[in-house]
């Protein structure tokens, strides 16, 4: 490595744990400066100021607050993520009990925004202000502008409840649960592994409707950012000329126009992917999937800040993790970049 | 584009494959219960907060006896064969049923009875207070609880009560519920007494054990196969956390649960015209109430609050926000309880309220804050009840919050109108009512007395306080039940800081096919009996 690129390596460090430090203060101070009181959620409305003493002490909720940031950034750098108040487990096997059921349905629904909504954005490009790009963008509309929680109610009622088309909460009908051994926690894996395509096919049944709905939220937001670019595109003088040099319009647009669209487009699924990583919890809620949005909210709740703050640091390195990816993109699709 | 429809075409006819219809009712040996479990922090009996843990622990953990589930003042027997009283009150002798057996195989002995009440008061955590109230404390637990021999435990009240409420504390689950000490012992970590194991395992004599707890996702208990009564007729108990009303009334009308324990009064009464599903009422605990805060100088004035007591609409409030979850009621004492009296009778009466107010001082009424849970039904019990205090001309901002923010407002005194839900009744005996609601044995700032509402509201009443303490230790029942009477009446006269206008009733809806499902109050079901006919 040249002095150059160690330069650039330790810089790069150097603002990712700025960044992630950051994030933990603020986090700390926010948990923090919320009314909600952590050891009355563990001893209950009832319990006697003697009571309540004890479990503070027990918890540390009694000392200074700058104290007990410096104890939790302290363990965690002895690789100690503290106990969660909620479960009594260590954060880390929480997390990693419900990172896959969420990773399962972001992953799902990404595929159902990205598949969807680029075609659907270089569609509306293309025949734009034709009857087809009205439809498109009344459709980008209604994503953009519906409740989650509502969208996912409505397809509950018409999908699970009228059709009888799909599961309805959780990520297994009541037969299945506890068949296949949890060896990834991703069900779908561990359906396949198990060789339980009874399971695999009754988890797809439930993971398709909640994965469509988010889907069909975040599709919205990238057939609009990708009619956007490609309009944008599609305006060049070399799209023009390509054309007049008799190039076929398919060529044209998927070769040329589409090839310059495609690292913003990266840009824009990744951020979109994190987004539905951490942002799933109305969806969680409705379908009663127990995944990561509902776990953060949930222990925000009660003030759980060993859990929350975990869960802020985890998507923090998220989003640090996708933007390296996105830049490592920008580097294959872009050559000037390199 | 054409290439990418090609490729869409088999991709979407491939998924429909999977859009297979699901089964379309629960298995028939195994129970499905949808609610909501975002509360449930632990199972361990001695640290429970949340009616949603009793329901789960009702059905794992035996006590001495039970609170029955159709009559709630009496007391059946359950390890506990008998027990007796002893002439001068002062102590209790439970002698145990034999055969009794954990789910580990171990038999359920008197030293693991008396290892369960002294655990639970050496850890002191949520349920030690129930046994508090009566004295017991973790410094005199080694001469409260005894075991003379193997099937006999002796209870020494540390302190004059009645000792039927004791016994009832005994019935209930938490402060009742008895530990297999070996078993939990095998598990002590760091001098915890098991508590960090009970978090998520069971030590149980009941009709279930635990057979695993994912927190937000569902609870599965599995029939204990060692269980010494009459074996269950379901094999496995589902318990699945659905947050959502509505995702549990879908699901409930679909058959995909079996019986659903947290759904709003809209959904309740969508499925009242069901003929799959049914409804079943019962007796909860606590009333809903309006309080006030006694360090207000406003609220200082009887008139004042007499005032308030006819700015209630009483039966408006329980037939249009509380149907399935109130039932009205004017006494801090709840209906069917040994003592209680009929409804006072108050109504919504804007003149009478006027008047009182423009005695006390207030011709045109006053400006004030109304705090209240931004959740249901509390919302609509404020927005009504802002509406009532108006006629009055009352002009009341309402302050919503989390549960923290509104009754941490109560704790520290710092508020002027709450409308809450409280007031004990986890036993079917007034004292637990009165001692929650208005009893308070030292009003100082500093006394911090925040497990008792009286205190809360800054409200202090020697005479009735007395009251309270001689009606719990009178001997003589029909005299206890004249004074039980005559506090009522005199916490009438008087217009404390509380009044009650409904109590708190639970509501659970359940497939049609579900027999034997009896609703305990408070949560407290037992769904050994349960079965489907089908």
């Amino acid at each position: 490595m040249n002095n150059e690129r160690l330069t650039a390596f330790t810089r790069q460090t150097g603002t990712i744990l700025a960044t992630l430090l950051g994030l933990l203060i603020l986090t700390f101070c926010i948990g923090r400066l919320m009314p909600v009181d952590p050891v009355r959620a563990i001893v209950g409305e009832e319990a006697d100021q003697a009571t309540y003493d004890a479990v503070a002490e027990r918890i540390g909720a009694n000392l200074p607050l700058y104290q007990q940031f410096f104890r939790y950034v302290n363990d965690l750098l002895h690789g100690d993520f503290g106990t969660s108040i909620r479960t009594g487990q260590p954060v880390i096997n929480d997390i990693l009990h419900v990172m896959p059921a969420t990773i399962e349905l972001a992953t799902f629904a990404i595929i159902v925004g990205a598949g969807l909504g680029i075609p659907l954005g270089i569609l509306a490009a293309v025949r734009r202000n034709r009857p087809i790009d009205h439809v498109i963008r009344f459709l980008t509309l209604i994503g953009h502008s519906m409740p989650i929680f509502w969208t996912g109610m409505i397809g509950l009622i018409i999908f699970y409840a009228a059709l009888d088309l799909v599961g309805g909460g959780g990520r297994l009908s009541d037969y299945y649960i506890g068949l296949v051994p949890e060896t990834t926690g991703f069900l779908l894996i561990d359906a396949i592994l198990a060789g339980d395509w009874e399971v695999f096919r009754d988890a797809v049944n439930h993971l398709l409707l909640p994965a469509s709905i988010l889907g069909y939220s975040s599709m919205a937001y990238i057939t609009r950012m990708t009619r956007s670019f490609m309009l944008d595109q599609l305006n060049q003088e070399y799209v023009i000329t390509a054309r007049v040099k008799g190039l076929s319009k398919g060529r044209t647009i998927w070769h040329h126009a589409f090839a310059n669209i495609r690292v913003q487009l990266v840009t824009i699924v990744a951020l979109a992917y994190g987004s539905l990583l951490e942002g799933a919890v109305l969806i969680e809620t409705v379908f009663s999937w127990p995944g990561f949005g509902q776990y953060i909210t949930n222990n925000m709740l009660i003030g759980d800040m060993n859990a929350v703050m975990t869960c802020v640091l985890l998507v923090g390195v998220i989003f640090i993790a996708l933007n390296l990816l996105s830049d490592a993109l920008y580097k294959i699709f872009d050559p000037r970049t390199r | 584009m054409k290439p990418l429809m090609r490729m869409m075409g088999p991709i979407l006819l491939g998924s429909t494959l999977f859009f297979q219809p699901a089964y379309a009712e629960t298995p028939p040996t195994m129970l499905v219960v949808g609610f909501s479990m975002t509360n449930i922090l632990t199972l361990d009996p001695a640290a429970i907060t949340g009616k949603e843990t009793v329901q789960v622990l009702a059905n794992i953990y035996d006590n001495l006896v039970a609170l029955n589930a159709v009559n709630r003042a009496q007391v059946d027997p359950q390890l506990a064969e008998s027990w007796t009283i002893a002439d001068d009150n002062g102590s209790i002798t439970f002698k145990l049923r034999k055969g009794a057996t954990f789910a580990s195989g171990n038999p359920v002995t008197s030293a693991d009875i008396v290892w369960s009440f002294k655990r639970l008061m050496k850890l002191n955590l949520a349920q030690a207070s129930f046994l508090k109230t009566h004295g017991f404390s973790a410094a005199n637990a080694d001469q409260s609880f005894t075991a003379p021999d193997d099937s006999t435990v002796v209870i020494k009240l540390p302190k004059k009560v009645d000792p039927q409420i004791v016994v009832q504390t005994l019935g209930i689950v938490g402060p009742g519920s008895i530990l297999d000490m070996k078993t939990v012992m095998e598990h002590d970590k760091n001098g915890d007494m098991g508590a960090a194991w009970l978090t998520n395992n069971s030590a149980g004599s009941g009709p279930f054990t635990l057979g695993q707890w994912q927190s937000n996702e569902r609870v599965t208990l599995e029939q204990n196969p060692k269980y010494w009564g009459e074996k269950p007729a379901m094999r496995r108990i589902m318990m699945r956390h659905l947050a959502e009303s509505q995702s549990q009334r879908l699901m409930l009308e679909k058959g995909d649960i079996d019986i659903a324990f947290s759904m709003s009064a809209a959904d309740l009464k969508a499925l009242e015209s069901s003929k799959d599903v049914k409804i079943q009422t019962n007796g909860g605990s606590g009333f809903y109430y309006l309080a006030v805060s006694m360090k207000d100088e406003k609220f200082q004035k009887p008139k004042v609050r007499e005032a308030l007591r006819y700015l209630i609409d009483y039966q408006g409030l329980n037939d249009s926000v509380l149907p399935y979850f109130g039932k009205l009621r004017d006494r801090p004492v709840p209906a069917g309880i040994f003592g209680a009296l009929p409804n006072a009778g108050y109504k919504l009466d804007v003149a009478k309220a006027k008047a009182l107010l423009a005695e006390a001082g207030y011709p045109n009424g006053f400006s004030t804050t109304l705090r209240a849970i931004s959740d249901v039904p509390f919302m609509s019990l404020a927005t009504a009840i802002q509406a009532t205090l108006a006629q009055a001309g009352i002009k009341a901002e309402i302050i919503t919050g989390s549960g923290d923010q509104i009754y941490g407002a109560m704790r520290e005194r710092k508020y002027e109108l709450v409308v809450g839900r409280g007031g004990g009744g986890q036993l079917p005996h007034p004292d637990s009512n009165f001692r929650a609601i208005v009893y308070n044995p030292n009003n100082a700032d500093e006394a911090k007395l925040t497990n008792f509402q009286g205190w809360r509201t800054s409200f202090y009443d020697e005479k009735i306080n007395k009251m309270i303490d001689d009606a719990l230790v009178e001997g003589n029942k029909d005299k206890q039940i004249k004074e039980y009477q005559d506090i009522q009446t005199y916490y009438a006269d008087m217009v404390p800081a509380i009044q009650p206008f409904s109590e708190v009733v639970d509501s659970v809806g359940f497939r049609a096919d579900i027999k034997g499902l009896e609703l305990n109050p408070s949560w407290s079901t037992q769904l050994r009996t349960v079965k489907k006919e089908r």
